[in-house]
């Protein structure tokens, strides 16, 4: 198990070298320049040699990437062109907070979206299967931004039970988890369900029932056990997306985190800027991925990592 | 996805009204900052944003009013050398900072340099370089620069290389703002002037907090604390401001007839000129567009009214020249180009395109300017002028245009600083060609001679005459479509007193506004 998680770690290494490389080329070949960004609508010459000069954006290439790479592993992102700021504190100002919102939407996700696949699958075809499986199928079509100002206008403008917009306790939290976690809840609502239906034709299920265990007790911890795995891996990768990129409910809600930070680092060529976040992004993607593998082997026993 | 918006908004409008019975807090919320400043040092300032929240902490020598005035802020007043060289500031006394410190001529001496210092990094420096000495000082030439001196605590002398008779107005821009002697690392973060408002917090892409300065020398504000709330999105301002928890709006260009029209809204609208100049810069140097005959068939083939109206919401004035009508020197009584198809034909024939020509039109992804450029296309298409689009994401775009890459570009103009120099100079002047905002690449020595003595001339009278002549030529040669002024329109909530519409970006400082 250390063995491979230490295994997967260092694998981890040559992919985020190589989202380094990438993401250094690309910006190097993207049209827009940092310093016309930075002098604003007007700028003068002698300003913008100055300040290319400073942030040595003169130098050949690779020079300018065994730079930044040297900076990066010594643990230092740089500073941003615009702001002047560490990339590394701006990061983990933000980051926190999309976690905030990632994980408060993965848990509606998961509470909502397994307790309806399971309550569909108990009666395929009943009315109320029928109407949370119409429910999902919109779910998953709705974009997110519309999902998101429909919220907003029901919960907030109308009804004035929870705030538009903005980042603070609890209740600031509540509609963008929803805007973001719609599409997982419907999701997982289907997988969920059709999981469960595979599963709950198997011959070890009739036997549970023969046996005379309770409804309940088949679903929850026969059949429901059994149909984790899809579970887990539709859990797993929309927490990863959500973590790297949740950048319009972000704007739609002004959610103070990392995603409409990327947004204006592009907007604005902050080259270090979005550098750092791509890098930090892949990190936390590589880890997700790791944890989901991990989750495997612990709801299903068979499945084994040494 | 963003089509259903306005449908949406419409729901938003028909459902519901502004809050109407004030609300209980002493914080006055505005919501105009899309996007997170990008400091609060005013060295650094070049966007908006900051623009605005360096305006609440810090004070310039000068200042602009709501409406674009010139007025006098730490120097009480000043006096011009009959060659209009010499300024010499007569400073406020009893001004402190925020943490104290007396405010005295050693500041003004000091923030200047700071400015011009390269390891300050200043993105703005071109503000201070009329002084003279700033270059030299700028490229590590000098040690310090000679046309500024401080003889004593309440005196500032400056001296320029040459006159230039918008340099009051150039210290009033939050660049030349006074900051303290002690200037830490982390003042972009934590900045200490001497204006009305005391920064208290800076929470990244959500709001920035400021308390009122009791002591302010021009009278403390009438209200506790202002906050800047950064709202990115314009239809999740509205709600905000439906619900109640800001205090001021941007209405969206979209929405501009649902609020003209919708009378059960208790929030009053606010609406001034802005200092904005939407146009097509015609870059002059290529293909057909060198000539003039061109230029001014494209100018003839697109019908500004019609686009003004539908897609603009009637939120502007056409253009004729690039003088906006507010300030000195525009010539109100100048016909536009008017929207004549067979003469734009005439035009070209003239010129030698009888089929028409083919032209590149870029423009950037933002939502207004990208309806605008589809409608030019097919006004542009009616005269055989045929424009494709070539849409970029802004950064690009900008890039693109000031290297010369661009057949005709879409943009607009906001002024720094409230003066006809501000349009013509940048835009037009051969100096400023590229880099400096000519992106027509335009140069016409008659215009270039008649800018370069407006902005050597003292005496405002003969200075407007000049601007107007200068105008006048542009305008004929056409190296832009001259689209329309914009008008800037606000939504401001009832219980909101004394707010008065900036008609320049840094001249709102809500030291008059209350809450009721």
């Amino acid at each position: 198990m250390i063995a491979f998680v230490l295994r997967r770690l260092l694998l981890a290494i040559p992919t985020l070298f190589g989202v380094l490389v990438v993401v250094f080329l690309l910006l190097y070949i993207a049209p827009g320049d940092p310093v016309m960004e930075m002098v604003g609508e007007r700028a003068d010459a002698e300003t913008i040699a100055r300040l290319r000069a400073e942030l040595r954006l003169d130098d050949p290439v690779p020079l300018q990437f065994a730079h930044y790479a040297g900076g990066v592993l010594t643990g230092d992102l740089g500073t941003s062109y615009i702001t002047g700021r560490p990339i590394t504190r701006d990061i983990l100002e933000r980051f926190p907070k999309t976690l905030q919102l990632a994980t408060a939407a993965m848990l509606l996700a998961a509470s909502l979206g397994i307790t309806i696949g399971v309550l569909s699958a108990r009666r395929p075809g009943s009315a109320f299967d029928r109407l949370a499986m119409g429910g999902a199928y919109l779910g998953i079509s709705f974009p997110v931004y519309w999902v998101g100002l429909i919220l907003i206008l029901v919960f907030a403008v109308t009804l004035r039970w929870l705030p538009p917009s903005g980042f603070g306790r609890v209740e600031y939290l509540v509609l963008p988890a929803l805007a973001l976690g719609t599409r997982s809840i419907a999701f997982l609502a289907r997988m969920t369900r059709s999981a469960m239906l595979e599963v709950l034709g198997s011959d070890f299920i009739r036997t549970a029932r023969a046996k005379g265990l309770r409804e309940r007790v088949v679903l929850g911890r026969h059949a429901l056990r059994n149909a984790l795995i899809p579970i887990i891996t539709v859990l797993g990768l929309d927490f990863g997306n959500y973590l790297t990129g949740s950048i319009l409910t972000e704007t739609i809600f002004s959610w103070p985190g990392i995603g409409r930070y990327v947004v204006n680092a592009i907007a604005r060529r902050d080259l270090p800027a979005i550098q750092g976040s791509v890098l930090f992004l892949s990190v936390v993607f590589v880890l997700v991925n790791l944890a989901t593998d991990l989750l495997y082997a612990k709801a299903d026993p068979r499945v084994r990592y040494d | 996805m963003r089509r259903l918006l306005p449908a949406l908004l419409l729901f938003i409008v028909i459902g519901c009204r502004g809050g109407d019975s004030a609300p209980q807090r002493r914080t006055l919320i505005d919501s105009r900052d899309t996007y997170d400043p990008r400091t609060l040092d005013p060295a650094l300032a070049t966007d908006v944003p900051s623009g605005r929240a360096v305006a609440y902490v810090f004070d310039g020598l000068t200042r602009f009013t709501p409406d674009a005035r010139l007025e006098p802020a730490l120097a009480e007043r000043w006096d011009v050398s009959p060659d209009g060289k010499v300024y010499t500031f007569h400073l406020r006394r009893g001004v402190r900072f925020h943490d104290g410190t007396p405010f005295v001529a050693r500041h003004v001496v000091s923030s200047f340099h700071r400015v011009l210092d390269p390891t300050t990094k200043s993105t703005g420096p071109w503000v201070l370089y009329p002084i003279d000495g700033a270059r030299e000082f700028a490229d590590r030439r000098d040690r310090s620069i000679r046309g500024i001196v401080a003889p004593d605590d309440s005196t500032v002398r400056i001296t320029l290389s040459q006159p230039l008779s918008i340099f009051l107005k150039l210290l009033a821009m939050p660049v030349a703002s006074i900051v303290p002697d002690s200037v830490g690392p982390d003042f972009r973060e934590h900045p200490v002037g001497t204006g009305p408002w005391k920064f208290v917090e800076w929470r990244h892409d959500d709001y920035l907090l400021f308390a009122k300065n009791p002591d302010y020398f021009d009278g403390a504000p009438r209200t506790d604390s202002l906050r800047a709330r950064i709202i990115r999105e314009p239809s999740t301002a509205v709600a905000e401001f439906e619900v109640g928890n800001v205090d001021l709006l941007y209405v969206p260009e979209a929405e501009t007839r649902r609020w003209e029209q919708t009378d059960e809204r208790n929030a009053t609208l606010a609406a001034a000129p802005a200092l904005r100049l939407w146009y097509i810069g015609i870059n002059t140097t290529r293909g057909p567009l060198r000539d003039v005959r061109v230029r001014q068939a494209i100018n003839h083939a697109i019908d500004v009214d019609i686009i003004l109206d539908r897609l603009i919401g009637g939120r502007g004035r056409r253009a004729a020249g690039v003088i906006p009508p507010v300030l000195d020197g525009a010539d109100t009584t100048r016909t536009p180009y008017a929207h004549d198809i067979g003469r734009a034909k005439q035009l070209l024939t003239q010129a030698g395109f009888p089929n028409g020509i083919d032209i590149e039109l870029w423009h950037s992804d933002n939502e207004s300017f990208s309806r605008v450029a589809q409608s030019i296309q097919s006004y542009l298409a009616e005269a055989d002028i045929r424009a494709k689009l070539v849409q970029r994401e802004a950064a690009a775009m900008r890039a693109a245009a000031r290297n010369g890459e661009t057949d005709m570009v879409l943009k607009d103009w906001y002024a720094d600083y409230p003066d006809a120099e501000n349009f013509l100079y940048p835009l037009l002047h051969t100096t400023n060609r590229g880099l400096g905002g000519n992106v027509s690449f335009y140069s016409n020595q008659e215009f270039d001679r008649l800018v370069d003595q407006s902005r050597i001339e003292l005496d405002s009278a003969r200075r407007v005459e000049l601007y107007r002549r200068a105008d006048s030529i542009a305008f004929a040669d056409a190296p832009m479509a001259f689209l329309f002024f914009y008008n800037e329109l606000y939504a401001v909530q009832p219980w909101v007193r004394g707010f008065q519409v900036p008609v320049i970006f840094n001249g709102q400082r809500w030291v008059e506004a209350e809450l009721r």
